[in-house]
């Protein structure tokens, strides 16, 4: 076989194999293991040393195209905050699907725990302006939102009573695509001194590895990989959680099942980086002779 | 019975993926329709969630009445931006972009400062002597950031000592890129899985228990 013709192979087969290794884990989950690392569980430690006193906000700054990496994310986090009945304020900074996706988390969730709107959790909506809106939340975050998602007024639910502004939140919690993310870190924690965690798409991930270092965010969940990591340190920590992701839809949606593509996917692409070098230091060798 | 809604999302997924067979106008029209509905979304969105409770709903009821009187500075911004579609006074537009340049380059100066610049200079500044491993990766750290930077110093030309240094640069540089790929790759692979896992387990799965 000539093995030159093997370094113009048409880009079409590759995408049929990458399909073929990410379609079968989703027919037939494998559970391959997951191992949390300390960026992660620095978050789930965090939330474990809180209770109903404190109040976290849950920013959804992400849309449709990151779903399939934040929802999990935002689905662990979620349950364990309203596990630990730490009353959550969710708001929403991504323009496109920011809002529909922590409306759709939040009605995932609420369900499985014993909540009162307006109590223990309230949606704030969508609200643009981005930076602007960050500054003007550390004077009153209820005039940044006179009402909820819904249009019902924010300034008599109890909640907010616990929600006035910066000084009153123990953490803030960004899913994040682009750099909204970035501003929470790089605005928020220096200005106003609010711990701040991100959980981002792999791809920026490595960005916010220099503000973690820096210690402008306690803890990184980064992509699919952090949402699975979370999931288990979730599953290990508490029994009811454990029998949710038991329940066949959870289970396929858990980034714990997404973790066996991620795994197949990847070792087919260092498959062909390998074969491509190796024909290619081949075909190089037979050139010079 | 499937709902007509996932049929939608499940044939506008298999247009967008047969852009890897080759391009084609069904590949075209699920992207123009995309680009589309997210424009008139966005419109929608701010007009329900920024601009109505925060501008309209106090002009309309509280006018007179414990009326914040600020509101009417961005208010009127807002109005002078679209005064470039009148010629004559087009000019107005941009005393509103004036404003707004001014504010966010003020944000951002300091988030800049204050939140990058100073705390990123802050966290290179480490101990070499004690700690063990943790000097050593110290050591790394400040060689690593200090061949980048003399990379990325274009002054004078890259031979001799500088040019040692900043091939050292090269390689933390070209480390550094293939840790955001291999990120990447992941992101992407996750965006094929949720897909995927959309086709197999929301349409397919369901139109074949019937």
């Amino acid at each position: 076989m000539n093995l030159k013709k093997m370094l113009f192979i048409d880009r079409r087969i590759i995408y049929l194999l990458v399909a073929a290794g990410a379609l079968y884990p989703i027919i037939r989950p494998i559970g391959l293991p997951v191992i949390p690392t300390k960026p992660v569980a620095a978050l789930y430690d965090a939330v474990e040393k809180m209770g109903p006193e404190n109040a976290v906000i849950v920013s959804f700054d992400y849309g449709p195209s990151s779903e399939p990496e934040l929802n999990p994310m935002a689905g662990a986090i979620l349950r364990h905050l309203f596990l630990r009945k730490i009353k959550v304020v969710v708001l929403a900074l991504f323009p496109l699907g920011g809002n529909e996706e922590a409306k759709s988390e939040l009605n995932k969730v609420v369900d499985e725990y014993d909540l009162q709107y307006g109590v223990d959790y309230v949606n704030l909506g969508y609200k643009e302006g981005g930076q602007a809106v960050m500054k003007r939340m550390a004077i009153s975050i209820a005039d940044v939102f006179p009402v909820d998602v819904d249009g019902r007024p924010t300034a008599d639910m109890p909640i907010m009573a616990q929600a006035k502004n910066y000084s009153d939140i123990s953490l803030l919690i960004s899913l994040a695509t682009g750099i909204i993310g970035e501003w929470w870190a790089n605005l928020v924690n220096p200005q106003f001194g609010v711990p701040v965690s991100v959980g981002c798409t792999a791809v920026s991930a490595p960005k916010y590895y220099a503000y973690l270092r820096a210690g402008q965010m306690m803890s990184l969940l980064g992509g699919l990989k952090g949402a699975s990591e979370y999931e288990k340190l979730l599953k290990d920590g508490y029994a009811s959680v454990r029998q949710t992701y038991e329940k066949p839809e959870e289970k396929k949606a858990s980034a714990t099942t997404g973790m066996d593509v991620q795994s197949i996917v990847h070792v087919i692409i260092i498959a062909f980086i390998v074969f491509g070098n190796v024909i290619f230091f081949a075909t190089r060798k037979e050139g010079s002779k | 019975m499937i709902p007509i809604g996932i049929w939608v999302n499940a044939l506008l997924t298999l247009c967008i993926l047969s852009f890897l067979y080759k391009d084609n106008p069904f590949f075209r029209f699920a992207e123009s329709l995309f680009a589309g509905l997210s424009l008139g979304y966005y419109i929608g969105l701010t007009m329900q969630n920024t601009l109505r409770p925060n501008l309209l709903n106090p002009v309309i009821h509280e006018f007179g009445v414990n009326f914040n009187y600020l509101l009417i500075i961005p208010a009127a911004l807002g109005i002078l931006l679209y005064f470039r579609y009148i010629p004559r006074i087009s000019w107005m537009a941009r005393i509103a972009l004036a404003v707004y340049v001014g504010y966010y380059s003020g944000v951002t100066l300091v988030q800049k400062l204050h939140g990058e610049i100073l705390p990123q200079a802050r966290d290179t500044v480490l101990p070499v002597t004690h700690g063990g491993a943790n000097a050593l990766w110290n050591i790394i750290m400040i060689i690593g950031v200090f061949s980048v930077l003399i990379y990325f110093y274009f002054s004078a030309e890259h031979k001799g000592a500088l040019g040692r240094v900043s091939r050292v640069g090269i390689w933390f540089l070209m480390i550094s890129f293939g840790a955001s790929f291999g990120y990447t790759v992941m992101a992407r692979v996750s965006l094929l899985m949720g897909r995927f896992s959309f086709l197999v387990n929301t349409w397919i799965r369901p139109m074949i228990s019937g």
